[in-house]
């Protein structure tokens, strides 16, 4: 699978005159990518800047040549979203209707959105899924569901928003393994310091900037400084 | 409620066609007054619901629920007119309930959805988006268990204060945490693409 690189370019987000993010210069084309950092620091917002949920104030960011202010619906078809919590990213009450939801905003034939959605959920492991209520999932299920709901629309990267959060351990591991699987490009922000040891590059947010950009070790040993100091 | 998985025949009829002879059947049955006709009206959507192979389970809370409305509606019926007239109310009450349960449990959710789209598709005219009004129908379905248990945790938060009395110490975080939902809830529907486009699209 060809990965088009992700371009942010001098790129500043403001809220209500507060820079969230300060003129942020990066080029981002491994596979496996981490970003770490302190709550508020401003990861949560470069995530969303990634498939153009949050646009930047001053900069562009590009998805290969497609700018996320110009092109914000090839960017969503590029660029998946797994949300912390995936109770509030499920949409639909039937899993199976949920992951086609997305099929469905492509405008895929019906024939086509049943057989993704069961391609997905068996390559998930999670076909006994399909038609449970949404509501009636595990934490872990859940998560899984929403990630099923993410593939399904075949994105060439996908940003992950704190995954393992509110997973237990039997869960969290499970769902590492998932993100390992991927052919996709993975892109996670995460608190969980153990999920980036294969990676290929971690970036370290403190105050709206990126202060360290290397290797998964380097990085953490950069981030455990920075919060002892 | 619907149907998640239902292999039975009825499954496989087009929606339009069951949603439309419910629609048929249930105003033909306010036509009938003879009680014997509507008893065995009553026993053919017992027949038809039995066929559907709907999982009972999921029948049992409503169907007891229904069975007490229905057993007050009996006797004041019975008290303020007669208990003939009584007995063919609650028959065609219990039979229409019988056969939207037989529609309704044999019809994918997504299916009731298409429908009603198709249905909804005048507003159009107007202005008005059907796959909006779709959308917030599935999402209010989808959301209502999700909300119950953020008012059981808000609840046994407050609980645990010595306020689970108070009114507005629930409210308050209920409505706050319901508004963080929604909005998590938009986001979401914007990184899967769907266009929140004003009709025609």
């Amino acid at each position: 699978m060809e990965l088009p690189p992700i371009r942010i370019e001098n790129v500043t987000v403001r809220y209500d005159e507060r820079d969230v993010l300060k003129d942020v210069n990066i080029t981002l084309d491994e596979r496996r990518i981490g970003i770490i950092g302190a709550n508020g620091a401003g990861k949560s917002t470069l995530s969303r800047l990634l498939n153009g949920l949050v646009l930047p104030t001053v900069g562009t960011v590009r998805i290969g040549e497609l700018s996320t202010k110009e092109h914000a619906k090839q960017i969503r078809r590029e660029v998946g979203f797994v949300f912390q919590n995936p109770a509030n990213q499920i949409i639909m009450p039937i899993v199976s209707e949920d992951i086609a939801f997305g099929l469905k905003n492509l405008g895929l034939p019906k024939n086509e959105r049943q057989l993704r959605v069961s391609t997905t959920l068996s390559e998930l492991g999670i076909s006994h899924l399909s038609d449970r209520e949404s509501h009636t999932l595990s934490g872990g299920e859940q998560q899984m569901v929403a990630l099923a709901s993410v593939l399904a629309m075949r994105p060439k990267t996908v940003v992950f928003d704190e995954p393992t959060t509110m997973l237990d351990l039997r869960n969290r591991l499970g769902f590492q393994r998932e993100i390992a699987k991927l052919e996709q490009r993975a892109i996670v922000i995460t608190h969980d310091l153990e999920i980036l040891e294969d990676f290929e590059r971690v970036l370290v947010v403190t105050n709206g900037q990126v202060s360290f950009d290397g290797l998964p070790q380097a990085a953490i040993d950069h981030y455990r400084a920075w919060s002892h100091a | 409620m619907s149907a998640a998985h239902n292999a039975s025949y009825l499954s496989r009829i087009k929606p339009g066609w069951k949603f439309g002879s419910l629609l048929v059947l249930s105003i033909g049955l306010y036509l009938i007054s003879s009680w014997q006709v509507l008893l065995v009206a009553f026993i053919l959507s017992v027949a038809l619901l039995a066929s559907a192979r709907v999982d009972l389970k999921q029948l049992r809370a409503p169907l007891i629920s229904i069975v007490i409305i229905l057993g007050v509606v009996f006797i004041l019926l019975g008290i303020q007119t007669n208990w003939l007239n009584a007995v063919s109310s609650v028959l065609r009450l219990l039979t229409m309930c019988l056969l939207a349960y037989s529609v309704s449990l044999s019809t994918r959710f997504s299916e009731m959805l298409e429908l009603f789209q198709q249905v909804a598709s005048p507003i159009r005219v107007v202005g008005g988006n059907p796959d909006q009004v779709a959308l917030a129908l599935s999402m209010t379905i989808r959301f209502i268990p999700e909300l119950k248990k953020v008012y059981n945790e808000v609840r046994e938060a407050q609980h645990a204060r010595g306020l689970a009395n108070n009114p507005l110490a629930v409210t308050v975080p209920l409505v706050i945490r319901s508004l963080k939902i929604a909005d998590e809830t938009a986001e979401a529907l914007d990184a899967r693409g769907f266009d929140s486009a004003p009709a025609n699209h």
